[in-house]
């Protein structure tokens, strides 16, 4: 929360800068001010000791300019880091301000208009300053709020533009899902080997028609963002390694290690299935000999541990895994947060683990 | 003539059933070898000499097209790919041969009668073949390369297990004495990769060098400020420690 609040400041120094670095903001101001220091002389002499306007105006207008020329460097230089260190820094400038605006007029009139005046005439002095103090507390207080209200109104824009990016960012989730779902390679890959099954040995290709089948239907049952279960995606994989397995023959061997228990637990679909997708495709395929895959569940300190061990190429082919990696890293960080990891790392002798822990109250 | 003929496939079933296949469609076609992986195919087509190659492009080890490229000369090459459309269109251009999977008999068909033209006008293989595969097997290897230029992962020792860390997930690197640190949320970890390394290496639309000894990545920047000596201050998303940004750096940031 500490933490928050210095960022916080830091942007609002920031946004004041900015803010002050536009012309057109310091125009609209200027003439605001402006317009106040001609009513604050019309007040003036109206109640004050001259009654005479030209003097009023004068003074008024290089009392205000001066003062609002302080506070502006104060916001500029000190920035409202701390109010208090701000405030009391800004009232000492502005006294001095007072000082030097009204000695600025008195110069004026004496040069310009041959009208003499000192800080003694009517005890002209004493009056000024404090109507000057309760001046600029307004100006002071005027621009503050401005800033502030502009300010504001930026957070909100910016909050706006962050929540439009999260939505966003799960609309493209979602639709990589969709896309990352049934890879066309795949797809033809399994259809061809079917087809080729089917007068050769026709019962294999039935069982493999049978797991294309189970797969395709988990798949695209994930349109919905229904919450599916540890025991639905594994029965996934388990077809999609039976599909793979006949492809590959005895170059992909498979172990999955899951309790019943832990099979009840819900769980996000295209966490697992891309991890253990890379470890055949990445880990195993490109591997003459091939290899064995191990996929292992356990549950520990109300983490839920998923590890995909294979004993593949390891990091050499890894590269070219790009996406789908990727997916399932950003899909983590947007259901769990901080509290989901995937850690990915050498299995030896040879081969990757891939490691995901999501809490498990967060299912 | 008896024309022979290899095929290079890893799945056991689907070379079976070209293999029948080819037997309904050109029956005096004498296949004299199945391979599994490039390196057997390799040595079978020295051992028979055939005078067509069927080639499976994704094998394990050696690759069918790599394969292709050391058999260009020597016979003719059908490749057999799965569905893939930057393939199809290599091939295509390359008028290469190709079937592409699942293999139907109407297209077997149609391979079989250009190869029975192909071997009755000359039985030697076309000398621009070898030419034709390294035109294919560059355009096919920039393709797959396209996305992947820079550097994806980092390699780092995490107690005695080798991890991999995704370029993403890091915050920043920050040049040490003999190595570099590599600064993500869940800690630090060294690395021998230098500075001047990585910012060859890595994706400059994602990662600035924004001083000499550090690289940050710009997905992480929460906000930047200015120090009254002209330099410029990073702020890190979920992050306390401040980073600097050296004047000369500070043009990347004009525009934000």
């Amino acid at each position: 929360m500490r933490r928050n609040n210095i960022m916080e400041q830091q942007y609002e120094t920031e946004f004041i800068f900015k803010y002050w670095l536009k012309f057109k903001n310091i125009l609209i101001d200027g003439i605001i001010i402006g317009v106040a220091n001609t009513l604050f002389a019309l007040a003036a002499t109206i109640i004050g000791p001259f009654k005479n306007f030209l003097p009023n105006f004068i003074l008024a207008h290089s009392l205000g300019i001066t003062v609002s020329l302080v506070i502006l460097f104060s916001i500029l230089i000190f920035g409202p880091r701390t109010w208090k260190f701000f405030l009391l820094i800004t009232g000492i400038d502005i006294c001095l301000g007072l000082f030097i605006g009204l000695q600025i007029g008195f110069i004026i009139l004496r040069y310009f208009f041959n009208i003499v005046l000192n800080w003694q005439t009517q005890n002209l002095g004493p009056q000024a300053m404090i109507a000057g103090i309760f001046a600029s507390a307004a100006i002071l207080y005027f621009l503050i709020t401005k800033i502030r209200l502009r300010y504001r109104n930026e957070m909100i824009e910016r909050e706006k533009i962050k929540r439009m990016a999260v939505e966003k960012e799960s609309i493209l989730a979602n639709l990589r899902m969709l896309q990352a779902q049934i890879e066309p390679h795949f797809l033809f890959n399994t259809l061809s080997n079917i087809l080729s099954l089917i007068d050769i040995r026709p019962e294999k290709g039935k069982s493999m028609l049978l797991d294309l089948t189970k797969y395709l239907r988990t798949s695209l049952s994930r349109t919905m963002p229904e919450k599916t279960t540890l025991s639905q995606e594994i029965s996934m994989i388990e077809s999609y390694l039976n599909i793979q397995k006949i492809r590959m023959n005895e170059r992909l061997n498979y172990k999955i290690d899951v309790s019943n228990n832990i099979r009840q637990h819900s769980f996000p679909p295209m966490l697992l299935q891309p991890l253990v997708e890379n470890a055949v495709k990445h880990g195993l395929e490109p591997k003459v000999d091939g290899g064995e895959i191990v996929i292992k569940v356990t549950e520990e300190n109300n983490l839920l541990k998923i590890e995909v061990a294979d004993t593949g190429l390891g990091f050499s082919d890894f590269d070219k895994s790009g996406v789908g990696i990727a997916n399932v890293r950003e899909r983590l960080g947007l259901l769990f947060g901080e509290k989901g990891r995937l850690i990915i790392e050498e299995n030896k002798p040879h081969g990757v683990r891939a490691i995901i822990e999501v809490p498990i109250n967060g299912l | 003539m008896v024309y022979k003929a290899v095929i290079a496939y890893d799945e056991k079933e689907l070379r079976t059933y070209l293999k029948k296949m080819l037997a309904e469609v050109w029956p005096q076609l004498e296949i004299c070898g199945e391979a599994a992986n490039g390196k057997e195919t390799l040595k079978m087509i020295d051992t028979v000499a055939p005078h067509i190659a069927f080639l499976d492009i994704k094998m394990p080890g050696i690759s069918g097209l790599e394969v292709a490229k050391n058999i260009a000369g020597i016979c003719r090459i059908v490749f057999i790919t799965a569905f893939d459309q930057y393939a199809v269109e290599a091939f295509e251009r390359e008028a290469v041969d190709y079937l592409v999977k699942p293999v139907t008999k109407e297209r077997l068909l149609q391979t079989v009668n250009r190869l029975k033209k192909q071997l009755q006008s000359s039985p030697e293989p076309p000398v621009d073949l070898a030419e034709m595969i390294k035109q294919l097997l560059t355009s096919l290897q920039s393709n797959a390369n396209a996305g992947l230029r820079y550097l994806q992962w980092i390699k780092t020792q995490h107690k005695e297990n080798v991890r991999l860390i995704s370029v993403e997930e890091v915050d920043y690197f920050q040049a040490g004495d003999k190595y570099t640190l590599v600064i993500t949320a869940e800690g630090e970890s060294l690395i021998k990769k230098s500075i001047k390394e990585l910012s060859q290496e890595l994706d400059p639309q994602k990662f600035w060098q924004i001083h000499r000894g550090t690289i940050v990545n710009v997905s992480k920047i929460e906000t930047i400020g200015r120090s009254l000596t002209g330099r410029g201050i990073l702020k890190l998303k979920n992050r306390t420690d401040a980073l600097t940004v050296s004047r000369q750096y500070l043009h990347l940031f004009k525009q934000m």
